[in-house]
């Protein structure tokens, strides 16, 4: 079928045509694939609809995507005039065939600049497109352009406002922008479950976080918890660990920053459930609180982010603890470990050094010298090393049972003074005692070649350094 | 950590027979979705076929982990999972299927039963439990009761086969998979594209 060029030509006009069909009459459509089909069947369209999801059947795409693919470029040389319709029509068949062809999105660049296109359909058709090739990158790259254009418009909008408008404008666009926020998480995750260690959407994910919810510490929160399970299932997705780490440093910079300064800033662990999960400009929102002078309140707020991090840190180790042990033999694991001890072992050692240069009027201990927590650790690193040998089982229940008394109910935290025993914070010693009870009970050659290389890097690196 | 199919199959004398299986296959393109699963019913079969009675096996093809169990009366049962399920789970829950199964469907209908014809309705559920391995029962609890150097392990499907046996061969032979899934082997061979197929 559809030998002869002039064939060709009406073949793929028809099916550019019944695409831009497809999508008027179907606004949901959420899939994109290509049905496997060597020869035309009947003298039916390629393009089927079901479910809300889009199929090409793959005989036509090898007439399709030249056709279209030599148009374009016909038009960029100027020797093929096309109308902004077809140019539409045309760059979206093209894409959704060939993603990462960049000059198809650099005219849609250009429709979008002079307003033919809305930024919003730019980013559906980049959806799309990557729900069948959801490592695109040039997909993620035009992605991240067309939010800069709507981060932009967003912000002219905002001073062109005069003043009374202002307030309720500047809700809308907070409102929008949290949307915007929204669709990209859940457009990242898609990507990352249907492509292993899918490196260009987890570092689109991260693009996105530092250009849309800089400082607002309720957002990365919220991403910190909802990945926990996503890593629990996927352990030997690095880049979705990478990003846990970079959720896991952006806040404790933050944390250290109120700690630093005396503002009050809300965090997850005070804030209410009810509180919306996706309002923006959390930061600079502070918490009224009448209750507290200015002096006492600052305390306060020191105490409060400095047990936030300490939780964080420990929250963090005992995912990875956990994971490590029920999962034997994953690398990933293994690196994540070595990044979350050595972000901790710098964090402590910069707030020693701030502390005492405070005049040494902070007590909050976060020195490895704080007896009482000292005594605790090496107590239960201890217990753990002698009984190991007889039932390693009924030890790691043992531990877990340590930490979750000196683990502070996050309530709480509020009412938190000085002299409440705060979360366990790893030290040297208890991770070497970590790596011999897994090199104790477990015989899966790579999980032991795993604990002995971390346990050389603890050598090496850690132990060197003064 | 996925799993992508359990299926309970009667190991006859010369060809294996499906009695029942569950599928989970969310995470592949809508449009793949039927030709894998001829697939995965397919590769189930056959690894049933080349194992011995009362034996398991683990066969690697691709991102796939095969998991195989054949008992000494014959039934069987596989899952495909990816290579980060842990395999220890696996057997464990295909020792689980299939001592209910013989408790709840009678030895006689075995060599011949079908889907249609077998009711035993937990395949599915099991399926989804154990989605999450933590969440399914006590992970750790077997560790001991298995010997994993008791597993056998293939590092591809072709070592399953006998000499001068081709795997594209018993594809295009194949009565079970249809024109469109031989279309899709064919192509996703041609690419050698993960993701793509079994």
């Amino acid at each position: 079928m559809a030998e002869s060029e002039e064939e060709v030509d009406v073949l793929v006009q028809r099916v550019v045509k019944d695409i831009t069909i497809a999508f008027k009459r179907n606004p949901n459509i959420d899939e994109i694939g290509v049905i496997p089909c060597p020869e035309a069947r009947y003298n039916r369209s390629p393009i089927v609809l079901v479910d809300n999801k889009l199929g090409v059947e793959s005989w036509c795409v090898k007439f399709l995507l030249p056709y279209v693919h030599n148009k374009l470029l016909l038009y960029r040389q100027r020797k093929h005039w096309l109308d902004r319709e077809a140019l539409v029509d045309i760059t979206c068949t093209l894409l959704l065939l060939n993603p990462d062809f960049t000059t198809a999105w650099n005219v849609r660049k250009e429709l979008l600049q002079c307003g033919v296109l809305n930024p919003e359909r730019d980013l559906y058709l980049g959806k799309l497109a990557l729900t069948k090739f959801p490592k695109s990158p040039e997909t993620w790259i035009h992605r991240r352009w067309v939010l800069q254009q709507i981060l932009r418009q967003g912000h002219s909008r905002k001073q062109e406002q005069g003043e009374a408008e202002h307030a309720e404008m500047s809700q809308q666009l907070s409102d929008h922008l949290a949307r915007t926020l929204h669709q990209e998480m859940k457009v990242c995750c898609d990507a990352a479950c249907r492509y292993p260690s899918n490196y260009n959407a987890w570092s689109h994910r991260i693009w996105v976080l530092q250009h849309m919810a800089m400082g607002n510490i309720k957002v990365f929160h919220d991403e910190l918890s909802s990945m926990r399970l996503w890593v629990s299932m996927h352990v030997s997705d690095h880049s979705g660990f990478h990003y846990r780490q970079f959720l896991l440093k952006e806040l404790i910079t933050e944390l250290s920053q109120t700690q630093a300064s005396t503002t009050i800033t809300t965090t997850a662990t005070t804030d209410s459930p009810q509180h919306c999960p996706n309002s923006l400009h959390h930061h600079g929102h502070s918490q009224a609180n009448g209750e507290l002078s200015g002096a006492e309140a600052g305390e306060e707020a020191r105490q409060l982010s400095f047990t936030t991090v300490l939780q964080l840190f420990h929250q963090e180790m005992e995912l990875c603890s956990d994971l490590i042990q029920s999962f034997p033999g994953h690398e990933t694991l293994w690196s994540h470990r070595r990044h979350v001890f050595y972000l901790w072992h710098h964090w402590r050692k910069e707030h020693q050094l701030h502390c005492s240069s405070n005049g040494g009027s902070e007590s909050v201990s976060v020195k490895d010298g704080d007896p009482g927590l000292q005594t605790v650790s090496a107590q239960s690193c201890a217990g753990r090393k002698c009984g190991e040998s007889l039932n390693g089982q009924r030890n790691a229940s043992e531990a877990m049972e340590v930490d979750g008394v000196s683990l502070p109910d996050p309530r709480d935290s509020k009412r938190l003074k000085r002299g409440v025993l705060l979360p366990d914070p790893p030290t040297l010693p208890s991770e070497y005692s970590f790596v011999s009870s897994i090199l104790d009970k477990c015989c899966n050659p790579e999980q032991r070649r795993f604990a002995l290389a971390y346990k050389k890097w603890l050598d090496t690196v850690i132990g060197q350094q003064p | 950590m996925k799993l992508y199919s359990l299926s309970v199959i009667h190991k006859g004398a010369t060809k294996a027979n499906l009695l029942k299986a569950a599928y989970d296959l969310s995470s592949f393109s809508f449009f793949q979705r039927s030709s894998i699963q001829e697939f995965m019913t397919f590769t189930s079969a056959l690894i049933v076929e080349r194992t011995s009675q009362g034996s398991r096996a683990s066969v690697k093809e691709q991102e796939y982990l095969c998991h195989v169990y054949v008992r000494n009366d014959n039934l069987s049962a596989v899952v495909i999972a990816d290579t980060e399920y842990p395999q220890r789970v696996c057997f464990t829950l295909l020792d689980k299927v299939l001592e209910e199964f013989s408790r709840q469907v009678d030895s006689i209908d075995w060599p011949s039963g079908s889907p249609e014809t077998i009711t035993y309705k937990a395949l599915d559920i099991h399926l989804s439990k154990y989605q999450n391995p933590r969440e399914a029962d006590a992970m750790t609890k077997v560790q001991a009761e298995l010997d994993e150097t008791k597993i056998i392990l293939h590092n591809t499907m072709e070592s399953l086969l006998e000499r001068g046996e081709k795997l594209d061969d018993l594809v295009a032979k194949s009565e079970h998979l249809g024109n469109q899934s031989k279309a899709f082997y064919k192509t996703a061979r041609k690419q050698n594209s993960c993701c793509e197929i079994m």
